[in-house]
């Protein structure tokens, strides 16, 4: 391989890796707080690139197509945390996580019968699936574009967390609920807020990943929404920070397994996976998770 | 869809009580799921076919009893179970995907049912099965016409793309790969894709590294489409030549500008059909649709009519249409046969021995190139 495709394929792990990375934000925020791993965020994710079409497809600006996408998803969440999660919240975890898979397959089966099978082109403006040339090397600017809303997104997130009034109430139920309860905090209410924060990154998610892959289906968040699993666990679920490190780990190895052993390729999920038991055979908590007991964002 | 399969499942139970004087045949495709075009494409040149003519010889209806595999191999295989223990069928015609009719055959063999595909054409799909026959050329014969056309046009290397998923694909680079070195050309390197990827860029960066004449993508659409893009975002300037597995609208839907000359061998183009047989099909298909027919829908209809064909045959033999193991006779024997996508010949692996076609994505539209004879 010489200098610019190893410049080119680091770039390429950068791209994915940050997708992971974005993802795997809502994943682990959900999990930091109800302890609930939310199966259902990939297609959350799904839920959110398709309102997006349908805007634009209405022939709205772009822009207003991602608000309103983003704030269609927000209310899907939050009825799904109504309907579903909430008539749930004394059983115990395991009903929560069965449910979560039901709540997958029912909106990847609604959104098959509504939009059918066949994928769908994404029509993302130019502005956005623009490619810069830099000598060799070809930068896509959602290269730039993505880790800088990661980190943005991380920085909203955090600065939620830790510098609001919600978001004390959120690192406080994430340690004990009847206690918060007791304190005469409206659980529910901040329960329902994490779902709609954890809606809208999964839309905003979902947005950004048809920009880049430009063909979206209904089974469109199956696959991603595993790899942002294992993003997760990778980092330590539960940690913020974690799920960005685990994303772009994940990037990177599945980008240079295919650059360094193209006969391979095939494998390379099967590559990022076995990487993922390794690092949890030595850091059972993931590589940011402390203590499992301790360990809250 | 739904509703139409439970009415035809009903009208079929119906009719097995009220009048003995019909003939079910059991289809089963992926009419949702991932290849959801290939079924849907499917099916609507099925209907097609079935509105034309769906009277036998000696008065009896044909009925349809078509179920939805999702694009899954178990559920083809339990579709073809449910058509055997429940429905009754006396044929069954499926799938699209190799790997699912790899999954039905056995359990049709076993039946002693005849089973057609109309669009499965890797060679293990009837290697060693008496009862199953196909509509559709075999994979060594498209990947043969893959090869000597990107030499007869001077591309001497080639890079492979693999979809290591589908045994179609595997099977047509191994074709593939086979005639062009025999030709003299060069596989400069063989990437590996999964179907379902979305992210092509690693093995795009490799591709560009190797700088080919030309690019052997033996995978399916989806992949294909958002694959030339990535190519293309990355000033990879080869070209591309595909088969049947891309030539859906999606490609150009999807691909856009980048899958501007992408070629790929094909069944059945509609500028091609010249016997009264396509033309006919080709008329009611726009009427219908209001769009160009696919060559998915003009197999399906192939198939459908063979096996028409086959049953007519029979009650001229004094023999009923039901009788599953005239029916496969005369499947396996079908000689001549005038179809849509051309004369169809069986040969005795019940593999069809028929013509392709080359067509190239031009101005976002499929237009002919060339046709290839056996």
């Amino acid at each position: 391989m010489d200098f610019s495709t190893f410049l080119q394929q680091l770039i390429n792990g950068a791209s994915l890796g940050s997708m992971y990375a974005l993802i795997a934000i809502g994943y682990t925020m959900v999990y930091g707080v109800l302890r609930l791993i939310n199966f259902a965020h990939g297609d959350i994710m799904m839920v959110g690139a398709f309102l997006t079409l349908m805007g634009v497809t209405a022939g709205l600006p772009f822009p207003l197509a991602v608000l309103l996408g983003i704030i269609g998803t927000v209310i899907v969440g939050i009825l799904t945390d109504k309907i579903a999660y909430k008539p749930l919240r004394e059983a115990p975890k395991i009903s929560l996580l069965i449910t979560a898979i039901g709540i997958s397959f029912f909106l990847e089966n609604l959104f098959n019968v509504i939009f059918g099978g066949i994928p769908k082109a994404f029509p993302a403006p130019d502005y956005l699936t623009k490619v810069l040339h830099l000598g060799e090397i070809y930068l896509p600017v959602t290269v730039i574009i993505i880790p800088v809303v990661t980190v943005l997104i991380l920085g909203g997130v955090l600065w939620v967390l830790y510098r609001t009034k919600y978001g004390m109430a959120i690192r406080a139920l994430a340690f004990d609920i009847p206690t918060v309860k007791l304190m005469g905090v409206d659980a529910d209410r901040i329960i329902t807020i994490v779902f709609a924060l954890g809606s809208a990154l999964a839309a905003i998610g979902g947005v950004f990943y048809a920009i880049s892959y430009p063909s979206i289906d209904p089974l469109m968040g199956v696959i991603v929404g595993l790899k942002a699993f294992a993003a997760a666990v990778l980092g330590g679920i539960g940690s913020v920070t974690g799920a960005v490190i685990g994303g772009f780990i994940l990037g990177f190895t599945e980008i240079f397994v295919v650059a360094l052993f193209p006969e391979l390729g095939g494998y390379k999920d099967a590559f990022a996976f076995f990487f993922l038991i390794l690092v949890l055979l030595f850091r059972p908590t993931g590589i940011m998770g402390e203590d499992l007991e301790r360990s809250r964002f | 869809m739904k509703k139409s399969m439970s009415i035809a499942a009903a009208i079929a139970l119906a009719g097995g009580i009220a009048m003995a004087k019909e003939v079910k045949v059991g289809v089963v495709l992926p009419l949702t799921g991932p290849i959801a075009a290939f079924g849907q494409t499917s099916k609507g040149g099925l209907d097609i076919a079935y509105e034309q003519n769906h009277k036998l010889k000696n008065g009896d209806d044909v009925k349809l009893v078509v179920l939805d595999d999702r694009g899954d191999k178990v559920e083809a295989a339990t579709a073809v179970k449910r058509l055997l223990d429940k429905n009754g069928v006396t044929v069954i015609l499926g799938e699209v995907a190799s790997g699912n009719s790899m999954a039905m055959a056995p359990i049709a063999e076993k039946a002693k049912t005849p089973m057609i595909t109309h669009a499965s054409t890797n060679p293990r799909v009837t290697k060693g099965k008496k009862y199953v026959t196909r509509a559709c050329f075999i994979d060594p014969f498209q990947g043969a016409v893959m090869a000597k056309y990107a030499l007869n046009n001077g591309m001497k290397t080639a890079v492979v793309v693999t979809d290591a998923k589908q045994d179609y694909s595997v099977g047509l680079s191994k074709a593939f790969k086979k005639a062009y070195t025999a030709g003299g050309g060069k596989i400069l390197k063989t990437v590996l894709i999964n179907s379902g990827d979305k992210d092509f860029n690693a093995q795009v960066s490799t591709i560009k590294a190797a700088h080919p004449d030309i690019i052997a993508f033996t995978g399916y659409y989806p992949e294909a489409a958002l694959m030339v893009k990535q190519a293309r975002a990355m000033g990879v300037k080869a070209p591309f030549i595909g088969a049947d597995g891309v030539g859906f609208p999606e490609l150009v839907k999807i691909g856009g500008k980048a899958a501007e000359g992408f070629m790929y061998t094909d069944h059945f183009n509609e500028a091609a059909a010249s016997s009264p047989e396509a033309k006919a099909y080709v008329e009611a298909f726009h009427k219908k649709y209001h769009k160009p027919a696919d060559s998915m829908g003009a197999l399906a209809a192939d198939a459908y009519g063979m096996i028409l064909n086959a049953m007519n045959q029979c009650i001229d033999e004094g023999k009923a249409p039901t009788d599953k193991e005239c029916v496969n006779d005369k499947l396996r024997h079908t000689k001549g046969y005038k179809g849509i996508t051309g004369v169809i010949n069986i040969d005795e692996n019940g593999n069809a021995v028929k013509s392709a076609v080359i067509n190239e994505v031009k101005d976002g539209k499929f237009a002919y190139k060339t046709t290839v004879n056996p």
